[in-house]
């Protein structure tokens, strides 16, 4: 065969494919390269991550809640930056070189080509200073961000929640890689729970610049950036004024309140005092203000609404009446003689006040202890924690922020495993809502509803729809209901016994008014560090109730004193707009349905 | 004298050449990776894969040859099932099925079955006791189909790149296994009119001048000869006709192959920016680690097809014409030993793989210089990739047999 011939085919072919392949390294390489360099040069592009800007927070008529506004931030490119200049560059931030440093040293390890934000919400004086020196100062540049604004005088702090800097183990610990270091994320409330949704999605930049790292266009037109997409903005169920009311009714007490529409478990108001300034979140947090709001021994940043666990009091004892009823105990026309005070072994119990043999209903008004301490022990421990459940103690309501308490609902396991050798006079004081059962102002507000109701309880939440913020397509948000496991006509026993706290001579008949029927129940918490904490809920209007409320005032005493009033006031604002009864029955409003 | 006689068993100049290119493939992914934690691990994995392969090549090249001829058939057979089973079981990525995941480590059958399809077709045109003949249209054929069944599958993948590589290889193989040259060119002829076609009328015209000449020069009879003409004139303008049935999308992507500047977005910014990479790189580089183009990560995966960037930049054209020196001589010496070595069999995988090593980097380095269409295929020895590398070094293994049993005959 001519395979001496044909070896030389195949040496001549791949000679000629080297030789073509030298040829074109020479003329990219060696005739002109000064070309390439210059277009490397030219070509260097600067990547820029644009935020994007959060989605907004509007109550139920669409007032606006939380605001964006523009804000600048410093960025260091690393790989251009010349540290010459920190002297300098500390002067116009306002800080010693070290503390300089220190910003350096927190964005080591991240990309040395990007853009790496620095210093965030810095005055305006600092960036006409980054422009007017921009030849000096290579790698220094500036970008805009929206931040966070709360526009209003009412703060909401905790149902909101605010937005911090991830942290370094967040975004060590993240599922994706979304967030990068100096990046905000939602850190409490609904900008916690709904971070993906409203956080939107980042846009990219493709910026040519020249040897100077001043800018000369933009990569291929800006047809290869990406725009920033903004969040889903969020409609709430919190009617803005409600909340800015019962703001300043609760003024400096401490306490929570959470009022919520029966119909549809949607949360009108929800308010946590002491709170604070979400303002102060929004920009660079200071770390002397973190500090002082970590230290306060009020606890400003604690969500009293939605995490205390308190005993509830008298407020509770509809539970037992419930249970006993249902469990075919009592008959709704039961009686029990109420003497003074109980005695069970070698304990007494007391009461404040005797009231002969009294049903229900009566129970309810005057808030009878002794009442309650025999029903419970009637009830038994078993049945008593399988109705605080129904009503949805000791759990989590599935409220939409993710700070919630499960409270604390007692059970045989419960005392078997923390109490040891507990007897049946452990249980009398749960009887009227003491001892070692904690609930929260939200589950209280929960209750309330389920009251209100008739047995109906809809899964508390604060977001009505998301907002698709190019669309403006409404997507609404889907809650639970359910049905407790109780018969209706039980419940009107106990709601005629409400009706009578404050229609008629009962514990609240303080807040009692001839505008809309009110029917509510006071309750105390025993405190062993200071005063009693103060609860009252209650539901309006009797026959078609449209709200529930549980007020908590700490350390103010008997429920009827602070809480109740609270709750009439806010009643009358949500139900006629107003609070002055002169002013309602002048103008003759009509009670919508 | 033992330097002597290893010298006449162990091939050191295609050895070194290859591991020349392997180390510095080694150092250009460690810069096109450093500074990018989320493949920080590609260099240690090609290291790794660089060790195995260095002792499956000193394995292969110390084996008896009829293990590898005998074991030809089975290794093709096995590789066609996992061919059929990557295409339901695979893992997909960027829209190709042709990975297995297994234990972290990616396997990518397809760049195996170029190594096995190699075997198969020099065990099927060395079967001495049917006496295979190229020139007979039988087994022709069936080499034909032994060279193609793959592509099929791979085209199902569907990897167009990989798939051009077996119709690469085919030719060299058949034309070494002593395929008429008319047959060679009546094949070529209408393949070559089609590309001059689908770049002008003029082109085409000259195109078919060309083929008129060679059918003058080969004198076969006119029935032959009318033959392959209207064959010729009707691929080439067939391919208009093709080319307008395509979805506008199609059309974008072969002109994108053609001219890089049209599709300035997609695989056609690439080609601008390893252009711009490898021209600054100048006479010396920007030196290691050094490159602004590469660093700047412009180019998407520049530790796969585009590596050679890597090398243009930041080693500048003494390294570069070091890489192309080194293929060069590899490509050479495996010539070279297809031709001395008298074990047939082993000749034609020499003259496979010499074939494939050239078509890779022609196409590669002709894409990443912006004269060749944009095919994505890898560098050999050089781009990172566990299956890629490792079947190279197979390959290279299978050479430096050839070279130590040159002298034998079966």
């Amino acid at each position: 065969m001519d395979l001496s011939r044909r070896k030389n085919v195949y040496y001549f072919v791949s000679f000629v494919i080297v030789l073509v392949l030298t040829g074109r390294m020479v003329q990219l390489q060696l005739i002109n390269p000064e070309q390439f360099d210059k277009e490397s040069e030219k070509n260097s592009v600067k990547t820029i991550i644009t935020t994007p800007a959060r989605g907004l927070i509007f109550d139920r008529n669409y007032k606006l809640m939380v605001d964006n506004k523009p804000s600048y931030s410093v960025t260091i490119t690393k790989k251009e930056f010349d540290t010459t200049n920190i002297p300098v560059l500390s002067e116009v931030f306002g800080i010693t070189p070290e503390e300089f440093r220190e910003f350096l040293k927190e964005i080591e390890g991240t990309n040395r080509f990007i853009p790496t934000r620095i210093v965030r919400d810095v005055e305006f004086k600092v960036i006409s200073y980054i422009e007017e020196n921009r030849e000096k100062l290579k790698g220094v540049d500036y970008k805009t961000e929206p931040i966070r604004f709360y526009p209003n005088k009412f703060r909401a702090s905790h149902l909101l929640g605010y937005t911090k800097e991830i942290s370094k183990n967040q975004l060590k610990d993240q599922q994706s890689d979304y967030y990068k270091q100096g990046d905000m994320k939602g850190t409490t409330g609904l900008e916690s729970s709904y971070e993906e949704q409203i956080r939107g999605e980042k846009g990219y930049e493709f910026i040519l610049q020249d040897s100077k790292g001043r800018e000369v266009g933009k990569l291929n037109e800006g047809k290869n950036d990406i725009k920033a997409e903004s969040g889903y903005d969020l409609i709430l169920s919190v009617d803005a004024d409600l909340q800015q009311f019962a703001e300043e009714l609760i003024g400096n007490r401490k306490g929570g309140i959470v009022a919520i529409d029966p119909n549809n478990g949607e949360i009108l108001t929800l308010v946590s005092k002491p709170d604070f300034d979400l303002n102060y979140f929004s920009g660079k947090l200071s770390p002397e203000i973190w500090t002082k709001l970590n230290t306060d021994p009020d606890k400003p940043l604690f969500n009293r609404a939605t995490l205390t666990k308190y005993p509830p009091g008298s407020t509770y004892k509809m539970v037992s009446a419930l249970a006993s009823m249902q469990e075919g105990i009592m008959k709704t026309n039961s009686t029990i003689p109420c003497e003074g005070s109980f005695t069970f072994g070698n304990r007494t119990f007391k009461d404040h006040g005797a009231y002969g043999s009294i049903g229900f209903s009566k129970s309810i008004e005057v808030s009878s202890n002794v009442f309650y301490y025999k029903l419970v022990l009637k009830i038994g421990l078993e049945n008593w924690t399988k109705y605080g459940l129904e009503f949805g103690f000791g759990q989590k309501t599935g409220i939409d922020i993710p700070e919630e308490t499960k409270g604390n609902l007692p059970s045989v396991e419960y005392f078997n495993k923390n109490f040891p050798g507990w007897t049946q006079g452990w249980i009398v004081s749960l009887g009227i809502g003491q001892g070692q059962l904690g609930v929260s102002p939200l589950q209280m507000a929960g209750y309330c509803m389920t009251l209100a109701n008739s047995g109906t309880y809809n899964q508390p939440h604060l977001v009505k729809f998301l907002k698709n913020p190019s669309t403006g397509e409404l997507i609404p948000v889907g809650y639970k209901k359910r049905e407790l496991n109780i018969d209706k006509k039980y419940f009107d026993v106990v709601r005629y016994g409400m009706y009578n706290v404050v229609q008629g001579s009962g514990t609240g008949r303080g807040i009692k008014t001839s505008l809309v029927d009110i029917a509510g129940k006071t309750g105390t918490a025993q405190n062993t560090h200071g005063n009693d904490h103060s609860w009252f809920i209650a539901f309006a209007p009797y026959d078609n109730p449209r709200i529930a409320i549980c007020v908590l005032v700490e350390n103010a005493g008997f429920g009827a004193a602070v809480a109740a009033p609270i709750c009439q006031r806010l009643i009358l604002k949500y139900l006629f707009g107003s609070t002055d009864e002169t002013e309602i029955i002048e103008t003759e409003m009509e009670l919508p349905d | 004298m033992a330097t002597y006689k290893l010298f006449r068993r162990f091939n050191p100049v295609i050895f070194f050449s290859a591991f020349g290119l392997i180390f510095i493939g080694l150092l250009a992914i460690y810069s096109a990776t450093y500074n990018n934690p989320d493949v920080s691990g590609n260099f240690t994995k090609q290291m790794v894969s660089a060790i195995v392969g260095l002792v499956l090549v000193l394995t292969i090249t110390f084996l008896p040859t009829r293990y590898i001829s005998i074991s030809a058939y089975m290794l093709y057979g096995l590789n066609i099932m996992l061919l059929v089973a990557v295409l339901f079981i695979g893992k997909k990525i960027s829209g190709q099925t042709s990975w297995f995941s297994i234990a972290g480590f990616g396997i990518q059958p397809s760049e195996f079955a170029k190594f096995t399809t190699v075997l198969a077709l020099a065990t099927f045109l060395n079967n001495k006791e049917k006496d295979t003949d190229i020139t007979n249209l039988r087994d022709f054929s069936i080499a034909v189909f032994i060279g193609l069944l793959p592509v099929g599958l791979i085209m199902l993948q569907p990897d167009t790149g990989t798939s051009l590589v077996f119709l690469a290889m085919l030719l060299p193989i058949l034309y070494w296994a002593g395929m008429p040259n008319h047959v060679l060119f009546f094949i070529v002829a209408p393949a070559i009119t089609a590309i001059s076609a689908f770049l002008g009328t003029y082109y085409f015209i000259g195109a078919l001048l060309l083929v008129l000449i060679g059918l003058f020069f080969f004198k076969k009879n006119i029935l032959i000869s009318t033959l392959v003409l209207t064959a010729t004139v009707l691929s080439g303008l067939s391919v208009n006709y093709v080319y307008n049935k395509l979805q506008p999308y199609q059309q974008k992507r072969i002109i994108a192959m053609f001219s890089p500047e049209t599709d300035a977005l997609g695989s056609g910014y690439n080609v601008i920016q390893s252009k711009i990479a490898i021209g600054s790189g100048g006479l010396w580089g920007k030196g290691f680690l050094q490159g602004t183009q590469t660093q700047l990560k412009y180019i998407p995966e520049q530790w796969t097809d585009f590596i050679f960037c890597m090398v243009g930049e930041e080693f500048g054209f003494l390294g570069s014409l070091i890489v192309v020196i080194l293929f060069l001589t590899l490509i050479w010496q495996t010539i070279h030993i297809a031709y001395t070595c008298k074990n047939r069999f082993l000749s034609i995988c020499s003259i496979g793989f010499s074939s494939i090593f050239l078509f890779h980097m022609v196409i590669n380095l002709g894409m990443t210089m912006g004269i060749m269409p944009v095919i994505g295929i890898p560098l050999p020895f050089m781009s990172y990739g566990v299956s890629f590398l490792l079947a190279n070094l197979c390959m290279l293994g299978v050479i430096m047999n050839a070279h130590r049993n040159r002298k034998d005959y079966t």
